[in-house]
């Protein structure tokens, strides 16, 4: 019976299978809802009706698809937020590096009052309608510039990179300063090729966060020709705007017939694609942007 | 002598500044950022002293002291919505916390590189799903008439469950939402603090005889003990506060009387009533009491000896 013991393998035994068998089905938990989503827009009228899909399509069609993707209000809001995405990024990141670059020299004049003034807002803000009021008094209400130019910048983030532009060794910015090169070039030609894992790991937090967002096109924006996919998604997930398109697709001549409820999952794969597209790229990087940011200081 | 050496500092000072000019005019249109869309609107809450007029604006609404103030504590809608963000975090806070903390022991557990790469993977995915995503397929799982879940549970010849439409009941359907969203997420923290804890004391508590579990009790567990303080403390400090997001998509009007939180209902009184003196009253007092228990709560975590959250 004697089991040779070897180093630091381990072995394995029963309560170690059932942490597999755990881990296994949570990770199967976390995953379930993604399926049966993709399933039920998959599958055909009566499986959906009847609540037999589970995690595999039945009766096969992509009818829900050509739908949903006929519709000329889903491409509008792709469209938006796409381009709030993209800006809202660039800006992000510019506003952010800007901050965390001039912050992290030390000897700068006003930089203790300046931080001050950044980390203060992480405790305390004017709240809802307070700030309501000043994206409208600045004209940003109802345009698109409001979904990303007022919460452009994310205190926690700009802890994260302050924090890695930190790290970076001295020796190689003084000795670029010696040699005559600017601040803007020491930026760009040292700090940003050192950082650029850092740099993708916020760029993507920010994109993210950006195409998720729904409250702020929630408040600011009242033409629907502006809505983001995410208050699109909400209104037809959520509103009426199904409902009353089954009877229109039923007259349809030669359109099957789709339930709602595929309609509606088949939304859902379209506006979480692109995340799922990004992710695992994305997650190479992220760990280790979030234990940058618990280093607070 | 001193006056002049004061002069002299000041002047050096200004050269040093001066030969950060660049530095500034990068610096320009962040901290014009903060003044404008951060410490604009904290003026702005001079309002909750104020009767708001939208023709008048900001400036120009008369001062009526703490009248506003006086009608909201009156409202019984606000003491709800009160109680319902303690209750939804607290109850929230009491599932997940435990429960990331023994997914993350039983993560560090596993040897195997790819198996814990892969799970990883999939249980960090939902913090990346926007809520109304979260929110409409929990619909699609828990309705009671087209629901899955209650399709499996009916077939089965169980009656269908109330998870969106019984107050009960949609708490639990929300600290589900909640869990599923971030518990994954919520063990980097521990992982991390658990790659710390030095591997030397392991190997000898085994030469000596330890049983895995005593080795959990009495090296794994202590070893991360302040992490999870940490945690503690800052997860209660943030028990006033609470996203807008997941009860205003999840909730609906039968459940109103446990789904409207703080954050739900300064959104219904200011933007869609557009009362913003009462919001922005609302928006105050739990900015103000925020701040005090987060002093609190770091004022604590210094008393027992662990690191502050301020």
């Amino acid at each position: 019976m004697a089991k040779k013991i070897s180093g630091k393998k381990k072995k394995l035994t029963v309560g170690l299978i059932v942490i597999y068998v755990l881990i296994t089905l949570l990770a199967f938990a976390c995953l379930y809802p993604f399926l049966n989503v993709l399933a039920c827009s998959l599958s055909g009228y009566n499986p959906v009706l009847t609540g037999k899909v589970t995690f595999y399509p039945i009766e096969f069609t992509m009818e829900a698809y050509k739908q949903v993707l006929g519709r000329s209000t889903i491409w509008v809001a792709m469209r938006t937020t796409i381009l709030v995405t993209l800006l809202g990024t660039a800006l992000s990141l510019v506003l952010t590096i800007f901050a965390a670059y001039g912050l992290s020299i030390q000897d700068l004049p006003g930089r203790s009052l300046m931080t001050g003034l950044i980390l203060f807002t992480m405790y305390f803000g004017g709240g809802m309608i307070p700030t309501f009021l000043v994206v409208k008094g600045v004209g940003l209400y109802n345009t698109l510039g409001a979904l990303f130019i007022p919460q452009s910048i994310s205190v926690f983030n700009f802890i994260v990179m302050r924090t890695f532009f930190r790290e970076l060794p001295d020796s190689l910015q003084d000795a670029a300063r010696i040699d005559g090169a600017s601040y803007m070039q020491v930026l760009i030609r040292i700090i940003l090729p050192l950082s650029m894992a850092v740099i993708a790991t916020i760029g993507l937090f920010y994109a993210v966060g950006y195409w998720n967002s729904y409250f702020e096109a929630l408040i600011y924006i009242q033409d629907g020709d502006k809505y983001t996919l995410q208050l699109r998604l909400r209104s037809m997930l959520f509103g009426s705007e199904f409902g009353s398109e089954l009877g229109a697709s039923v007259d349809d001549a030669g359109a099957a017939v789709v339930l709602p409820q595929s309609l509606k999952m088949a939304t859902i794969v379209v506006s979480t694609l692109p995340i799922l597209v990004v992710y695992p790229w994305l997650q190479k990087y992220f760990v280790k942007g979030v234990m940058l940011g618990s280093v607070k200081g | 002598m001193k006056k002049r050496s004061r002069i002299e500092e000041f002047r050096r000072t200004l050269v040093k500044a001066w030969n950060y000019k660049w530095i500034y005019i990068m610096l320009l249109p962040v901290m014009l950022y903060f003044i404008v869309f951060r410490y604009a609107p904290m003026y702005g809450i001079t309002i909750a002293f104020k009767d708001y007029n939208i023709f008048k604006g900001v400036f120009g609404s008369p001062w009526v002291g703490l009248d506003v103030f006086k009608k909201i504590f009156s409202n019984k809608n606000f003491w709800s919505a009160i109680k319902n963000t303690f209750v939804l975090n607290l109850t929230a806070l009491a599932v997940s916390f435990p429960l990331t903390i023994i997914v993350s022991l039983m993560l560090n557990e596993i040897a195997g590189v790819k198996f814990k790469k892969v799970t990883q993977s999939i249980l960090y995915l939902p913090h990346f799903i926007s809520w109304v995503v979260v929110a409409g397929i929990a619909t699609n799982l828990f309705t009671m008439q087209e629901g899955s879940i209650n399709a499996v549970l009916q077939r089965m010849g169980f009656q269908p469950i109330p998870f969106l439409s019984s107050e009960g009941w949609w708490i639990f359907t929300y600290v589900i939402c909640n869990v599923w969203k971030e518990i994954g997420w919520g063990t980097i923290i521990y992982l991390a603090a658990l790659a710390g804890v030095d591997e030397t004391l392991y190997e000898a508590a085994y030469l000596d005889g330890a049983t895995k579990f005593q080795r959990l009790c009495y090296i794994t567990v202590p070893g991360i003990k302040s992490v999870i303080v940490t945690m503690l403390i800052l997860n209660i400090s943030k028990m006033m506060s609470i996203g807008l997001d997941a009860p205003l998509l999840l909730g609906n009007s039968k459940v109103m009387g446990v789904s409207e939180v703080i954050s739900t209902y300064t959104y219904r009184i200011g933007i869609v009533k557009a009362q913003y003196s009462q919001s922005t009253a609302i928006g105050l007092f739990q900015s103000v009491v925020n701040i005090i228990i987060l002093v609190a709560a770091d004022r604590f975590a210094k008393a027992i000896g662990e690191e502050g959250i301020i």
